[in-house]
């Protein structure tokens, strides 16, 4: 429904099957071209009241705000159904660090000759502890160093 | 229990999880938050929208890599396009500009720096001031920081600009930064002995170069003759040490801008053979900001939106056509929104960033060491309206700079998802707003943007990008542009 009263444009928008935001922000789409006044016209729905700055204008005021009208419906259906993946893909994003490539090494700042004369010193560390401790009966009342599975079997299924 | 709903309705599985588009002719372009694109046709655009495109249709696949379905999102793709792209949020301010004085010799139509008389000298920068700038700027958690000289005319502070250029570098190995400096000059008070020294301590050089001489001249007034010539001496004397490079430093290539006055809008191919003749490989095709001067006479030299955007889309044609020929040409503006576009990375440009670069990305210091958003902001203090000001470089902290109020609103005005039509624009993640400009030109830091001659510049700039993206030939030369 629409009228014209003088230079402004008067336009009915239901509310029933669209919010208020979507006309108010399909209205501000246009306001390059024409003044605009809501208000509320019943329960469910609103007013619209174009004044359009020029002649020219006003010429195409009503096609364009149709249109920002049904693209403003698909994205708040669009928003509506994302909001919670949004958020979380953003903060994905604002959290992302890159991972270097699996294979890349950390550069230890170590020439090849240090790192192998460090690998070296491991292994005889390594060695040494083991030698150590064979044959020694290791102190642990409570089981401390046993794994779950050592002390008590592995799991056979799923307790609902 | 959300996962187990959206498994029950099939539809919904299928809709865009986040989507902006653009109806452009008879197709839609679709992008979102990553930098993704994709060009549908109107059919294709409804199924999309309403959840109903099919797996098997051949459009599925490429929307699917692209992060367009919902339940075949790549998070980690995304998320790395996404970081890549606004890598610029995680730093602090990268380019530190330094108003080495107001005092030039030239009386540009257009001038936005707030030129004062060559007697002037009360706005030359002291060297105190210009060293407590470095310092602020050091204090910036950029691991790249940017020092650029501007003016006025720079050189007419040759001794201070020379100590802050040693004292700069000094810092940076101190700091351990990665420091490039840069110089903005008209050039009519270089010598030989100022450029060896400029070229030794790695000072990129930039000049203005507005076209062939007359155009020029016309534009860029000098107190001794042409500044057009002064101006293609310099080039051809730093292109002729680029080409000669030696091994002891780098030598830039200089660069040269364009600013567009009413009188260059009917001579875009004179132009741009200028700057093909000078050697130079890129042309910024600025359009003028209604900011200080211009805005003064802006009925002799202004236009309006509309007639730039026909002389940049002229312009961006024949740069092709060249490029087509073999000539190494490239515009920069396209170049710098390409390499969001086509490589989701952030070049830079700190006008079009979400949020705009004013404080977060550079500051401006004046010569008495008031800081500034920007060079643009600097120029609204010029004119006796100080809201850009935000701090002094004896007073204040690099802390408290950073926590003024208005670094603050100049954040949250540029914030796009803020900005009710931006939000919904599909040029969005490639685009930015200026909350100086809106404030000069539409009296609010938000301004309104579908009345906003910036933003009407930028929407032609991008569609035409895109649109030239299409053609497989124009889509190369462009991608080529931003290969780097």
């Amino acid at each position: 429904m629409k009228k014209q009263e003088n230079k402004t444009i008067a336009v009915r928008a239901s509310l029933k099957d669209q919010n208020l935001d979507v006309v108010r922000y399909a209205a501000y789409a246009v306001s390059d071209a024409a003044y605009v006044f809501i208000k509320p016209a019943g329960k469910r729905a609103v007013a619209l009241e174009f004044t359009p700055k020029s002649a020219a204008a006003a010429k195409d005021l009503l096609r364009r705000f149709k249109e920002e009208l049904a693209d403003e419906q698909k994205r708040a259906a669009i928003f509506a159904s994302n909001r919670d993946l949004r958020e979380f893909m953003i903060l994905k994003a604002l959290a992302y660090e890159e991972i270097p490539p699996s294979g890349q090494r950390e550069d230890s700042g170590l020439t090849p000759e240090q790192e192998r004369e460090l690998d070296a010193l491991i292994a005889q560390v390594e060695s040494e502890i083991k030698k150590e401790s064979f044959g020694k009966k290791v102190k642990d009342p409570l089981g401390i160093t046993r794994t779950w599975e050592e002390k008590y079997g592995a799991k056979t299924g799923r307790k609902k | 229990m959300a996962q187990k709903q959206a498994a029950k309705n099939n539809k919904s599985q299928l809709l865009l999880p986040q989507a902006l588009w653009q109806k452009i002719g008879a197709n839609y372009l679709l992008t979102n938050d990553s930098g993704h694109y994709a060009w549908l046709k109107e059919k294709d655009f409804a199924l999309v929208t309403a959840g109903k495109m099919a797996e098997k249709d051949p459009l599925f696949a490429e929307l699917a890599a692209k992060g367009f379905i919902r339940n075949r999102l790549d998070f980690n793709d995304l998320a790395a396009k996404w970081k890549k792209k606004n890598a610029y949020l995680y730093y602090g301010p990268g380019l530190h500009i330094l108003v080495m004085t107001l005092r030039c010799g030239n009386k540009c139509l257009y001038c936005q720096s707030a030129a004062a008389g060559l007697g002037a000298k009360h706005t030359d920068m002291p060297l105190a001031v210009a060293r407590k700038s470095v310092d602020l700027a050091f204090n910036s958690p950029n691991p790249g920081i940017t020092i650029e000289f501007q003016g006025g005319e720079p050189l007419l502070n040759w001794e201070v600009l020379k100590n802050t250029v040693l004292y700069a570098r000094k810092k940076a190995r101190i700091a351990g930064k990665d420091l490039k400096l840069a110089l903005v000059s008209n050039f009519s008070l270089m010598t030989v002995e100022k450029a060896e020294f400029l070229l030794k301590q790695e000072v990129s050089i930039c000049t203005s170069l507005d076209g062939p001489k007359a155009l020029h001249d016309k534009n860029r007034v000098s107190s001794s003759g042409s500044s057009y010539d002064d101006t293609i001496k310099w080039i051809k004397f730093f292109q002729a040490r680029h080409d000669k490079q030696v091994p002891e430093y780098r030598v830039f290539k200089p660069s040269a801008l364009l600013t567009v006055s009413r009188y260059s809008l009917s001579g875009h191919k004179e132009i741009i053979d200028e700057y093909v003749g000078m050697g130079l490989e890129d042309i910024f095709i600025r359009p003028l900001a209604p900011i200080g001067y211009a805005w003064r006479l802006w009925d002799k030299i202004g236009y309006d939106a509309k007639d730039f955007s026909i002389f940049y889309l002229k312009s961006l044609d024949y740069i092709l056509k060249l490029n087509q020929r073999g000539v190494v040409i490239r515009e920069k503006m396209a170049s710098m929104m390409l390499d969001k576009i086509v490589n989701f990375r952030d070049p830079g440009y700190l006008d079009a960033r979400c949020p705009c670069g004013a404080a977060i990305g550079q500051l401006a210091y004046n010569y008495n060491g008031d800081i500034y958003t920007c060079d643009e902001g600097r120029m609204v203090g010029w004119e006796g309206n100080d809201l850009f000001r935000i701090g002094n470089v004896f007073t204040d902290s690099y802390k408290k700079v950073m926590n003024s109020a208005t670094t603050k609103v100049c954040v949250v005005s540029s914030n796009l998802e803020a900005q009710p039509v931006c939000a919904r624009c599909a040029y969005k993640p490639y685009c930015g707003v200026c909350p100086v400009y809106n404030y000069e030109t539409q009296g609010s830091l938000w301004g309104n943007m579908p009345a906003n001659d910036r933003c009407g510049l930028f929407k032609g700039i991008f569609k035409a990008l895109f649109m030239l993206l299409k053609n497989p030939e124009k889509a190369a030369i462009l991608k080529k542009w931003v290969a780097k």
